[in-house]
């Protein structure tokens, strides 16, 4: 016979080229259904929102046009740019908080909680996956001027009359804001400091370093991805966030996202609206790139 | 004498560290027992003290029609935008840990991009896109909102899960003559159930949970966060707390027993490994 060498790479060849087609279709078709999902009903509303933005409103209707008008307006306006400060103020307070707050749980999760570790993570992260409404009607019955706390400082003779700034205020909105962020930050800041191993903070210690130089100098910089993660999702939400402020936060000093709504919602100026939600996302993108810069640097010294 | 000393500071530490950890489980836990406490509470407005306990509210809470009603929308729909989000992630995720495909980064971050994108945001982007379907409005609207953010969740937990799955197994079927799609039932489908599991309720606590998003579609559709924010608005009546209680139980359930179960399955997963 004749076997000569060529028929059966040619076979193999034709075998790989139909795998290959076959891996194309199989890409295609696992791929096609969410990003066609997500381009419909999310890239494209926020296309709308920006397309919107650069329309104007006349007597309560939409009409189309190019306009920066609605952009001068936000940052012309006084009550955008207390909102704007108020907002950013409130993200950075209870980042840092949360930051603080996160870090001796995660570090006590991960090094010192032994084999309750698996469930005293998921415990912090379980209140998280409650309803936003319920935990927010939670802190109403706590902080309120008849509530819990309240009653509780009244009693104990520490106050005369129950203290009314804690319900109704930025404080309200700060305090639902930790309380609704604290899982999301504890979760990857847990993440880093599992990973670091515990022979190099030995190692420190052996070298001579206190336990306060061991974590300055060890810990700390190990964990500084699980920080700029968390510190990210913890600013960036609180930004945006709505349901907390509009029902913690009185009314009186209204956030962005309080702003928005009110534009969209109560005077039907949907270009104005827009063109604050841009600026908004605007800051939030210019933030996460900003963020995964660090976090691409900060993992990297690790190595 | 100094290690005595050391290991001494050490233990105060370690309790300090123990202390401060209780601390924050109570800061976590305690909004979570006023709710239900106050749902057995006897006032028809609650407050302390409790002087009365009773268990009313909550057979009062099933007979008002408008909670139940808004309780049942709400696990219909959560139930719908899970199964469709489980259902979009799982190929995508599979093809995306598993296959070479050319701009992966625009399409992780188009399918990431619900997660970061603030909710308010999206929910007015998707008002102004109803409005050129208007039939949508209401429970179909709430379903494609939230299938949105939770099919980004969805892909983002079953991606990391692909990426940790043993190609091996499948090389071996398809070496025994195994084509994709019995790969895909025998093996993939039944090592991947835990994930698929967990990632649906995931998904379905977010759904069931979720209000800004739900409220900007929801036309006069009322799942239960909306009803709950309706009546945060005026004096809020026991039967809420009643049914948030039970809510609350059953979510902290789920959340805790699916999570322990699927500690427990990676653990058993590895010791095979290691076996």
């Amino acid at each position: 016979m004749m076997v000569g060498p060529t028929p059966y790479p040619a076979a193999s060849l034709r075998a790989t080229k139909r795998g290959e087609r076959r891996r194309k279709l199989f890409a295609a078709a696992g791929l096609l259904p969410l990003i066609l999902w997500q381009f419909i009903f999310f890239v494209v509303p926020v296309l709308l929102l920006l397309v919107i933005s650069f329309w104007r409103t006349k007597s309560y209707r939409m009409v189309p046009d190019f306009t920066f008008a609605n952009y001068l307006a936000v940052f012309s306006n006084g009550a955008m740019w207390r909102a704007l400060a108020l907002s950013v103020q409130t993200a950075a307070f209870v980042t840092v908080v949360c930051a603080l707050l996160a870090f001796p749980i995660a570090y006590f999760i991960a090094k010192k909680a032994g084999p309750l570790k698996g469930l005293l993570l998921v415990a912090v992260i379980a209140p998280f996956w409650i309803s936003i409404v319920m935990r927010v009607a939670a802190w109403r019955l706590l902080l309120g001027e008849n509530g819990v706390i309240n009653q509780a400082l009244v009693s104990t003779g520490l106050v005369d009359h129950p203290v009314s700034f804690l319900l109704y205020s930025p404080v309200a909105t700060s305090i639902g804001l930790i309380y609704a962020y604290l899982p999301l930050y504890v979760l990857p800041l847990y993440a880093s400091i599992d990973a670091i191993e515990d022979n190099w903070i030995a190692a420190a210690k052996d070298l001579n370093a206190g336990p306060f130089r061991a974590f300055w100098e060890v810990t700390l910089p190990l964990s500084l991805p699980g920080l700029i993660v968390g510190a990210a999702f913890c600013f960036i939400f609180g930004l945006g966030e709505f349901v907390t402020p509009a029902l913690l936060g009185g009314g009186k000093q209204l956030m962005v996202s309080q702003i928005i709504q009110d534009q969209f919602q109560r005077r039907l100026d949907w270009p104005s609206g827009a063109a604050i939600a841009i600026v908004l996302l605007l800051i939030v993108f210019a933030l996460l790139a900003l963020s995964m810069k660090w976090f691409r640097k900060a993992s990297g010294e690790k190595l | 004498m100094s290690t005595r000393v050391s290991t001494a500071s050490a233990t105060g530490r370690r309790t300090l560290l123990g202390l401060y950890s209780t601390l924050i489980y109570l800061f976590l836990y305690l909004p979570i027992a006023v709710i239900v406490l106050f749902a057995f509470d006897a006032k028809p407005i609650p407050g302390l003290p409790l002087t009365e306990l009773t268990t009313s509210w909550f057979g009062e809470m099933l007979q008002d029609q408008k909670l139940v009603g808004s309780l049942l929308t709400s696990l219909r729909l959560a139930t719908m935008s899970a199964l469709l989000s489980t259902l979009l992630a799982m190929p995508a995720a599979m093809v995306l840990a598993w296959l070479p495909i050319r701009f992966k980064s625009l399409v992780m971050s188009m399918v990431l991009g619900p997660v970061v994108l603030p909710q308010l945001v999206l929910g007015l982007g998707l008002v102004i896109l109803m409005r050129a379907a208007p039939g949508t409005v209401g429970e179909p609207a709430i379903i494609l909102a939230h299938t949105t953010i939770t099919s980004s969740y969805a892909t983002l937990i079953l991606y990391s899960r692909f990426l940790g799955f043993r190609r091996s197994y499948i090389e071996a079927a398809m070496n025994l003559g195994a084509n994709e799609l019995t790969v895909f039932r025998e093996i993939v489908l039944p090592l991947m159930r835990p994930a698929l599991i967990s990632v649906f309720l995931l998904a379905f606590t977010d759904a069931f949970g979720e209000f800004v998003v739900a409220w900007f579609v929801a036309g006069f559709t009322e799942t239960l966060p909306i009803s709950i924010w309706t009546s945060l608005r005026q004096v809020i009546s026991p039967k809420v707390y009643a049914l948030s209680s039970l809510i609350i139980v059953v979510t902290l359930a789920l959340s805790l027993m699916s999570q322990l179960w699927v500690i427990r399955q990676t653990r058993l997963a590895s010791k095979v490994r290691y076996a």
